[in-house]
């Protein structure tokens, strides 16, 4: 059994369990899940973003709000029909992640962080601020996509976003775009001099993500009914880092069980209040510490060594979900 | 004119405060080449140090700004020590991903155990001295006063202790070329180690300082801490001196932008 198919054949059972789980669990737990499909996409994205391309931006949540204010302000304010409401508010963040990537091109590391963090907050104090046309705090009322009360079509509509973008980023990097993505992050000098147009796929990598995040917006507004810029703000983003690092930052489905894995725990340990989130800060330093691809992985990798038939095949060959290093 | 001056006097200790948090950032920047993220939460830190040292042990509040910045040293020193060190091996892939990822992590971590074990609500130290100086029109609380007395010094002995001493310039050394350092005989782990210590006990000290004027919160230390990028960004990444100055310049700025421009909340959205 190669490593390929031990971890296809994880995620198949995965997702089998969440096609089959809303018929079990109630509508509270339906809708958690639902969410959890927002922060799954969010986390996909910015793991492909930070982990493989190595462009680590704090403005991933802005793109989101933008995604679901614009697709909130089309359809409210301008009555475009929804599909194009959604399909111009992507196009737009696309287009805006474009310029914001054709600005920060020669920072990294830490210079990038931090121009990045300034930009998401300037944009969500804009969106506080222009409360004439965003409502500010009192929250953008957003239209629903089914009609009904119920989440469970959210939550089916969640997880084949989730299902289609992971599948999708994960083709994009089997191509030669993955290598030259992980070429920029190991060695953007190194890259450039063997022919790649750094420039292009940097700015490429930012304006896919930047569609992802906004899709995911999207979704999170027309779902939950009402987005406030509380979306962009500062410890959301650290949620989705904990999550893309805790579940591995290099490997998408990771990133997503991440997600979902903090998300389930964080609402089922809702009556500890703020330990939760002592927690999370606790366990993302342990895992950047120890085990620096991400807990999924390193679980993984520890379930592969009890069986050293297997391991021997293994070495050598990289993963669907993709394990540099 | 007298409310011009005391918009700029406030401006202008708000300015110092900003000054002390900017210089220890630039300091673990300019050495380590990390940005701490966490920076806001060990202001916080030390802010709620010298509040209990000063509630516990009854000694005068100024001797609550040295605890606390003696407290944060140490704390400094054991983090960098246990978590951030193992940036200087190889064991570590993406450094500046990892370092950045660490501190936000402290932050997290920090800011929520703050508000579990120090509670949501705002906590006030005794003021430093009561009263205020009257001069004239300024009118300016003694509190003011010897906090911005304080944050001189403080500044002031730092710059001296990077230009003066050996061990300043050896921090001063590596922040210019580790390689090189190492080959005169400079140990770059030591002056990490101490740098980010130093760094720590400064963000601890403006907190203290800056505890009897506002109150203490958790979340006190989220909006200087993005002032203080801003200042380092501004005064250079990496300079001690650029972030004093730039942050005495965006004390003022904001002193005199909240009297003088027509809508304070919008102007702040886009400085």
């Amino acid at each position: 059994m190669s490593r390929l198919s031990y971890s296809h054949a994880i995620q198949t059972v995965l997702l089998a369990i969440a096609v089959l789980l809303p018929l079990v669990i109630g509508p509270y737990w339906t809708h958690v899940g639902a969410i959890a499909w927002y922060y799954a996409l969010l986390a996909a994205s910015w793991a492909l973003l930070a982990g493989y391309a190595g462009q680590f931006s704090f403005a991933h949540m802005a793109f989101a709000a933008l995604g679901g204010y614009a697709s909130a302000l089309l359809v409210g304010r301008l009555g475009l029909p929804l599909p194009l409401a959604i399909v111009s508010a992507i196009l737009l963040a696309m287009v805006m992640g474009a310029l914001i990537a054709a600005l920060v091109l020669r920072l990294s590391g830490p210079y990038l962080a931090l121009f990045t963090l300034a930009i998401s907050e300037i944009f969500r104090l804009v969106l506080v601020a222009e409360d004439e046309i965003t409502r500010g705090m009192l929250g953008l009322e957003v239209p629903g996509f089914f009609p009904g009360s119920s989440d469970r079509p959210y939550y089916y509509l969640g997880l084949a976003l989730v299902v289609l973008s992971v599948l999708g980023m994960n083709l994009l990097l089997s191509t030669r775009v993955g290598l030259f993505l992980r070429a920029i992050r190991e060695d953007e000098g190194a890259a450039r001099t063997s022919g790649i147009d750094t420039t292009r796929y940097k700015i490429f990598v930012f304006v896919v993500t930047s569609g992802i995040a906004a899709l995911a917006g999207t979704y999170y507004g027309h779902f939950i009914g009402i987005l406030t810029p509380n979306i962009a703000i500062l410890p959301e983003m650290g949620l989705v880092i904990a999550m893309a690092v805790i579940g591995g930052i290099e490997s998408l489905p990771g990133a997503v069980i991440g997600a979902v894995v903090v998300y389930l725990l964080s609402e089922s340990l809702r009556s500890y209040g703020e330990w939760r989130f002592v927690l999370l800060g606790l366990v993302l330093i342990l895992v950047q510490r120890f085990a620096q691809n991400g807990l999924f992985p390193f679980i993984e990798k520890l379930g592969r060594k009890r069986l050293p038939s297997q391991a021997k095949v293994a070495i050598g060959k990289t993963a669907g979900g993709g394990h540099a290093g | 004119m007298s409310y011009f001056f005391l918009l700029t006097v406030n401006g202008l200790v708000i300015g110092l405060i900003y000054a002390l948090i900017a210089a220890g950032l630039t300091l673990v920047f300019s050495v380590l080449k990390v940005v701490n993220f966490g920076h806001g939460t060990l202001y916080m830190l030390g802010g709620y140090a010298s509040y209990y040292i000063i509630q516990w042990l009854g000694v005068p509040p100024l001797f609550g700004v040295i605890g606390a910045m003696i407290l944060l040293f140490v704390f400094g020193i054991v983090f960098e020590r246990l978590v951030i060190a193992p940036v200087y091996t190889d064991k570590v892939e993406r450094k500046d991903e990892y370092a950045i990822i660490v501190t936000f992590g402290l932050t997290i971590l920090l800011s929520n155990l703050g508000l579990v074990v120090f509670g949501p609500f705002a906590k006030a130290p005794p003021a430093f001295m009561a009263g205020a100086l009257i001069a004239g029109p300024l009118i300016l609380p003694y509190d003011r006063l010897i906090a911005a007395v304080v944050a001189v010094l403080l500044l002031g002995g730092l710059t001296v202790f990077l230009k003066k001493t050996s061990l300043g310039q050896a921090l001063d050394a590596v922040s210019q070329n580790r390689e090189s350092a190492a080959v005169i005989g400079i140990n770059p782990q030591r002056m990490y180690t101490i740098a980010f210590g130093l760094g720590s006990a400064l963000a601890g000290g403006a907190g203290a300082l800056i505890a009897p004027i506002f109150s203490l919160s958790p979340s006190m230390g989220e909006l200087p801490v993005v002032q203080a990028f801003i200042i380092i960004v501004i005064g250079g990444m990496g300079s001690v001196g650029g972030s004093i100055i730039g942050g005495i310049l965006l004390g003022l700025v904001q002193g005199l932008g909240v009297g003088y421009l027509p809508d304070p909340n919008r102007a702040l959205a886009y400085t």
